[in-house]
């Protein structure tokens, strides 16, 4: 009797601890995540690894003379063992070095570059520090092939590379760049270090900006000179941001795959990513070992980059009486440092653009004569009549690209939607309920898609649709684009709700507001510009996302991007230059409208 | 021995002005503090001494030597002028080791490696902080970081101390106890200290000298003590003590009787100069009222605030409110009624421009 009574007891004790832990919001959010997202991380990662071990229909059978669906080390024998006709050095080991060399370099311009503006508009009193500072980040809002496309159009000639037509400099200027400057290691090095400088820019200036003036005036103080305060003081507390950066760079240039596709294949020059495109069709089992190896590398840069943030020498909260910095002055050097600089930006940030609008216009390739210009590619129509290739009316009037256009917004603003809004809710999960393994799990996890590459995430969860019938078309597109995201809007949701005392929302607790209300009444409101960044963001990346989606689109028309890649390839190079202007134009429209309307901003959530 | 003198100095942010045409001289060896609510430009100054803001015109020098001028476009940088500053929040450098940060300043003077460990180890002793040597200054609590930075700026021995709020970030009871520790040092060190500081208690508690600003201008430049019992005006008189002067309008006749407050009194000013007829403010320190049977003035218990060593009155008369303070635990019940008069000294200000006329006696009748 007295058992039964003790029992149910504990039961209730049981039942009623259940309940109030069920009843804080908190718990049940981060509970559902931790299902939603191991189920889209993990499970596509284990359903990867088996692809590695899986003979495949097709010529992979036929090669490994084995039956589809046994399993199998074959690939892995064949792709880092195989020294006949130097296989594995071809088809990992070269690309592989070639991963390494550009991922390095590439990290180290954009931070020499990313760091010496981000100290000139911080620290200095440098002229024009606006324009440097609003066209900065341009590279980064724009897809990272703009530039390297506008390197090889402008670059190109008769030559080099597919020996097809003379680009800016060789057609006007009768200058013929030679081969190493206009394909492989040193432009794709160079287009990606300039494209991820503003990450460079944003993290690093962030810190001096934010850096207590004090702790340099307290070196001048003790008798300091000007190089070695730099040298002692300012360097050591930006160094971590300066890891973090090149570990990010890095992350990121190891995962790109648009550019050295337009700078590297040409001339044959593979990295880990375009091998494993080119693998995929014919040899998926060991591209997906390339993947997994990227795979690898991302978590391990990730763990480095915990180490190096979390080290004794933390910043001290307290902040000193900022605005009150004494900026270096720059003196005779000012202008033309000034100057210098405003010219890159133009290079690096308009002239792309005015290139690609002059070869969307040009009839006949290397010709830049006003009687050889024509809108027909934007407006034209009944084209096939005068044009051996291509469409036969011009972008504009071309229903196929309003379609890929409407798809790719609507795919932009879903994703944006999903992300976001599941970023918010992360945040205040982990917020809530800060210090607890669960929270950690899921911070964890939901920053686990970052460390992806884009190209392996989406051969990924093609592996993974394969298995799944239902999972296709906009939905899949849509899936990917969201997780993928996600890191970007649960970063900027976490800091945001950090930054949000709990107070706050227990004050609305106490008058008995239920949970929606307070999200949408007090919490969105007070962190509005943050959440607002968090939606953006992703909204942008997936506008001009090609790699993520490559592999995964039903028809190459599908999206704006893919629309691209496939007339670049096919050569039709003036309505590939229209539909990418069209495309930049899109993604700083959109970023602008964003900006204006909500005060949201993509250098709020940049910064991984 | 430095002397601090700054002639006409102002400095003007645009078309708002933080400083206005600063006159201070700062003899050496003195403690001076500069004092006044935020934003009165206290830390504008004491930064634009040091040569971290270039002031908009003045002169400033240090020990005969002129730093800043204005009009001869003289401006030493803070590394030349030989001066420490301790910061408001440390600034202690968040890479370098409690010994690193101390040193640093040190080696910029090029001295050989034994002579800093020895003159480091002097000043950790002296600071008792030297168990915490290898540490970070993330790793040390608001107390040890504190002692730190006055290591680090007094390793190279300045002889010109700038310190800017500097126990603010501190819990009360180790910020009494840093006081005690600062006074000390001032002796020890032989310089000369600039303080900046809002608390007043900190003021009176520290300096040789008082300089209180508003907005940017310099309200009177005293002796703590001095600048308590003769404030220059209203401003200080009510910045100076806690609780706050009593203040009570009223007028003075050409007798020298000054009706205030329902009450009546015979003003006799300390230096016997006549003050004529006109609309005054009566300051009344709250130690100076005294409550006790002898009192001529009757006064209703408003509310009693013991705090051990003294109790806060708050006293009715007649609709005016006073505050009394008696030394001692003693509690009167609400609506009491009590006798009070005024010993000692009062203050009556101009009430038209708040300056002080006269100090003197104030009695009852």
């Amino acid at each position: 009797m007295q058992q039964t009574i003790d029992r149910s007891i504990r039961m209730n004790r049981v039942k009623g601890r259940m309940r109030a832990w069920f009843s804080k919001p908190a718990n049940v959010i981060l509970l559902i995540f931790l299902v939603t997202l191991v189920v889209l991380t993990l499970y596509p990662l284990i359903t990867m690894l088996l692809e590695t071990v899986t003979i495949h229909v097709g010529r992979e059978a036929r090669a490994a003379k084995q039956t589809a669906g046994d399993f199998s080390f074959y690939h892995f024998q064949r792709l880092f063992a195989t020294a006949e006709n130097d296989y594995s050095w071809i088809q990992f080991y070269q690309p592989f070095l070639n991963t390494l060399i550009v991922s390095l370099a590439s990290s180290l311009i954009a931070i020499l570059f990313g760091g010496v503006v981000a100290f000139l508009v911080t620290r200095t009193n440098l002229k024009y520090k606006k324009f440097v500072s609003a066209v900065f980040t341009f590279p980064y809002i724009m897809p990272s092939w703009t530039l390297a496309l506008f390197w090889e159009t402008f670059f190109k000639n008769v030559n080099i590379g597919l020996k097809t037509s003379n680009g800016i400099m060789a057609a006007v200027f009768g200058i013929y760049m030679p081969e190493w400057f206009v394909y492989g290691a040193f432009p794709i090095a160079l287009v990606l270090g300039l494209h991820y400088a503003p990450f460079a820019y944003i993290l690093i200036g962030g810190i001096l900006r934010n850096m207590d003036a004090n702790l340099e005036e307290a070196a001048t103080i003790l008798k300091t000179s000007r190089p070695r305060i730099i040298w002692r003081i300012t360097l050591p507390i930006v160094k971590p941001a300066m890891l973090s950066t090149f570990l990010l760079v890095f992350a990121s240039s190891m995962s790109a795959y648009s550019v050295p596709v337009f700078l590297g294949s040409p001339v044959r020059y593979y990295v880990l990513s375009t091998k494993m495109k080119s693998l995929m069709d014919s040899y998926p089992g060991q591209a997906y070992i390339i993947v997994g190896v990227m795979i690898l590398f991302g978590v391990a840069i990730l763990l480095l980059n915990q180490k190096v943030t979390n080290s004794r020498k933390q910043f001290t909260t307290v902040t000193g009486k900022s605005g009150q910095i004494s900026k270096i002055n720059l003196g005779k050097a000012n202008r033309p440092v000034a100057i210098i600089l405003v010219v890159i930006l133009l290079l690096v940030a308009v002239v792309p653009l005015v290139t690609f609008a002059m070869e969307s216009i040009i009839i006949k390739a290397g010709d830049y004569s006003l009687s050889n210009m024509t809108l027909d590619f934007w407006i034209g129509t009944n084209l096939s009549e005068r044009l051996d290739q291509g469409d036969s009316t011009g972008i504009l009037l071309n229903p196929k690209v309003w379609n890929a256009l409407g798809y790719s917004l609507g795919l932009a603003v879903t994703c944006a939607l999903v992300a976001g809004t599941c970023g918010i809710l992360v945040g205040y999960g982990v917020a809530k309920r800060r210090g607890s393994k669960l929270a950690s799990w899921v911070n964890s996890l939901s920053f686990f898609p970052y460390l992806m590459p884009s190209l392996a995430f989406g051969a990924i969860y093609l592996a993974m649709s394969s298995k799944i019938p239902w999972l296709r078309g906009f939905l899949l597109l849509g899936l990917v684009g969201s997780v993928k995201y996600l890191p970007f809007a649960s970063r900027s949701g976490v800091n945001a709700m950090l930054q949000l005392s709990g107070e706050i929302e227990e004050a609305a607790v106490i008058t008995g507001v239920p949970w929606w209300k307070r999200m949408l009444r007090v919490i969105f409101p007070i962190q509005k510009s943050s959440f607002l960044s968090g939606y953006l963001l992703p909204m942008v990346s997936c506008m001009r996302e090609l790699s993520l989606f490559v592999l995964l689109v039903p028809t190459s028309n599908t999206i704006l991007t893919t629309m691209l890649m496939q007339y670049s390839e096919k050569g039709w190079a003036q309505f590939g230059n229209a539909i990418n202007l069209l495309i930049i134009i899109v993604v700083l429209l959109v970023n602008y409208i964003v900006n204006k309307l909500t005060g949201a901003s993509i250098d709020k959530g940049v910064g991984g | 021995m430095p002397e601090i003198i700054l002639k006409n100095v102002a400095k003007r942010f645009g078309k708002f002005v933080a400083v206005d045409n600063l006159n201070l001289n700062i003899p050496s060896n003195s403690f001076i503090t500069l004092l006044g609510p935020s934003g009165c430009g206290k830390t504008t100054t004491l930064r634009m001494i040091a040569g971290l803001e270039t002031p908009t015109e003045g002169q400033i020098s240090i020990d005969g030597k002129v730093v800043f001028d204005a009009d001869q476009g003289v401006n030493l940088p803070p590394n030349k002028r030989d001066v420490g500053f301790l910061f408001q929040n440390y600034a202690l450098w968040p890479h370098m080791t409690v010994y690193q940060n101390i040193a640093f300043g040190l080696e910029n003077l090029k001295w050989d490696k034994k002579r800093i460990q020895e003159r480091v180890k002097e000043l950790l002793v002296m600071l008792r902080i030297e168990q915490f040597e290898k540490r970070y200054p993330s790793e040390l609590s608001g107390g040890q970081q504190q002692r730190v930075a006055i290591a680090r700026t007094l390793a190279p021995g300045p002889k010109v101390l700038f310190m800017d709020e500097p126990l603010s970030n501190l819990d009360a009871k180790l910020r009494m106890e840093m006081r005690t520790e600062l006074k000390r040092l001032h002796r020890d060190t032989d310089s000369t200290f600039v303080y900046v500081t809002h608390d007043q208690l900190e003021a009176m508690t520290l300096s040789t000298k008082v300089c209180i600003m508003e907005t940017g201008v310099l309200q009177q430049y005293a002796p703590p003590l001095e600048m308590y019992n003769n404030p220059a005006n209203l401003f200080v008189a009510d910045f100076m003590g806690n609780p706050t002067m009593n203040f009570i309008d009223g007028r003075i006749a050409a007798n020298g009787e000054v009706s205030f407050g329902g009450m009546k009194a015979r003003f006799e000013p300390q230096d016997g100069k006549a003050l004529g007829e006109r609309d005054v403010v009566v300051g009344v320190r709250p130690e100076y009222i005294h409550i006790d049977e002898d009192g001529v003035q009757e006064a209703t218990v408003y509310s009693t605030l013991p705090s051990g060593m003294e109790t806060t009155v708050k006293l009715d008369v007649k609709g005016t409110s006073l505050t009394a303070v008696v030394f001692g635990d003693v509690d009167y019940p609400v609506d009491a009624k009590v006798k009070i008069s005024f010993h000692k000294a009062a203050v009556l200000f101009d009430k038209a421009d708040g300056k002080n006329i006269a100090r003197g006696r104030l009695t009852l009748i």
